[in-house]
């Protein structure tokens, strides 16, 4: 019995200490690996779509999406639509169309493992389908001396306009709460080609926002954007140590 | 972040520019340009205007010229004729030495898109036939303008000369 009572408490230490180990190698195991973490962010500028609803003459709507490819580089891209109506001295015309825009961000900003914060710079490539009405229009008079002619009502509508340029931006993307991110870019526009409809201008292009005489433009918007989590990469022990 | 206040300085300026007034050196909607010849010499000679006014037949005022072999005179955007009285020596205080011819300029107009800041103008073709229509006033006193000839019918810019008249 005495025997029998040794050999179970050596047979109940043993297992102890298999249970120890087995319970040391399971703490090991729950220390999480590094994982960055990728998807695509889809979202919607606020400046346009706020913008239709405070502004009579404007309706329009972009929804932005980027993906992350590295950690610091994204392709990124938007599409949009927009409806203007520009009321000038002299002029009063009507754009419509779409557009779309593709290109890719750099982010200078070191975030924390799983973060996807970004302040970036980066460029796009823009591509525009409208149409233009001129709704009415002035003679410009240097010598009134019959009195400045009046306004003159014209509806003349031009189809089947395109441009396209390319944008330099720079923007930052914050997350506000679990997987939202709010951010803003500015962006600076240079016209590549533009079909000017004949006989008037392309004086307000969808996407690329007011023309001026040159070939340069700006723009700005401020998005709300939704992180979807595709899959999740180790980062490697090199990666980290040259941190 | 140093490219990014590049950026944002670069929009800074383009926020300054100024394009919504109209440049006075952008050619718009141009005067008839004429040009004043000797009637009684043998080659083309230029000869100057005196106290030249020039007026609505239902306006008060008009423009005067005096001293000039080359004046502008407007034309109406809104209809297809311009009716000017040409008054020599009209534009003095002396009533007595007047001497008024009444021209109608007859034409067809173009209406052309110019920019953002400038609108439209309008350019104007003198009529093939009838151009320029000379009359006399209700109180007869002969003509002083003996002669009338269109170098250029249509009118794009007043840096050239689209009627000759010999006096």
């Amino acid at each position: 019995m005495k025997y029998t009572l040794k050999y179970s408490f050596s047979l109940l230490l043993l297992v102890a200490s298999f249970l120890g180990n087995a319970q040391k190698v399971k703490v090991k195991d729950s220390i999480k690996p590094k994982t960055e973490r990728y998807g695509l962010r889809v979202g919607v500028d606020l400046f346009k779509l706020t913008r239709s609803f405070y502004e009579k003459d404007y309706r329009g709507i972009e929804l932005v999406g980027d993906f992350k490819l590295t950690r610091k580089h994204y392709i990124a891209a938007e599409i949009g639509t927009e409806n203007k109506t520009v009321d000038d001295d002299r002029l009063n015309f009507t754009t419509k169309g779409t557009y779309l825009k593709a290109g890719f961000d750099f982010n200078g900003y070191e975030n924390w493992l799983g973060m996807n914060n970004m302040l970036y710079v980066g460029m796009r490539y823009g591509f525009s389908s409208f149409s233009q009405t001129l709704n009415s229009y002035t003679i410009y008079n240097p010598n009134p001396y019959f009195g400045q002619a009046p306004e003159i009502p014209s509806g003349e509508k031009f189809n089947g306009l395109t441009a396209q340029w390319v944008e330099v931006l720079a923007g930052a993307k914050a997350e506000m709460f679990k997987n939202f991110y709010v951010g803003m870019s500015v962006r600076l526009n240079y016209l590549v080609s533009n079909k000017k409809p004949d006989g008037f201008d392309n004086l307000y292009i969808p996407g690329f926002n007011r023309t001026y005489d040159g070939k340069f433009g700006v723009g700005i918007n401020y998005t709300i954007s939704y992180f979807v989590p595709i899959f999740k990469s180790e980062v490697k022990p090199k990666e980290g140590k040259k941190k | 972040m140093k490219k990014i206040f590049l950026l944002l300085f670069v929009f800074s300026l383009l926020g300054c520019e100024k394009d919504d007034i109209c440049d006075a050196t952008t050619p718009t909607t141009p005067r008839l340009v004429i040009e004043f010849y000797d009637f009684t010499a043998s080659t083309e000679t230029l000869k100057s205007v005196t106290n030249l006014g020039v007026i609505d037949p239902n306006f008060t005022t008009g423009i005067s010229f005096n001293g000039v072999n080359k004046i502008q005179v407007p034309l109406k955007t809104t209809e297809d004729t311009t009716t000017l009285r040409f008054i020599q020596n009209g534009s003095d205080t002396d009533a007595t030495n007047d001497n008024e011819d009444i021209l109608q300029f007859n034409y067809s107009r173009n209406e052309v898109y110019v920019s953002r800041a400038c609108g439209f103008k309008t350019l104007f073709t003198l009529n093939a036939t009838n151009p320029i229509i000379q009359i006399e006033p209700a109180v007869a006193d002969g003509a002083w303008i003996k002669n009338i000839s269109i170098v250029k019918a249509n009118l794009e810019n007043e840096n050239e000369v689209h009627v000759k008249i010999f006096f």
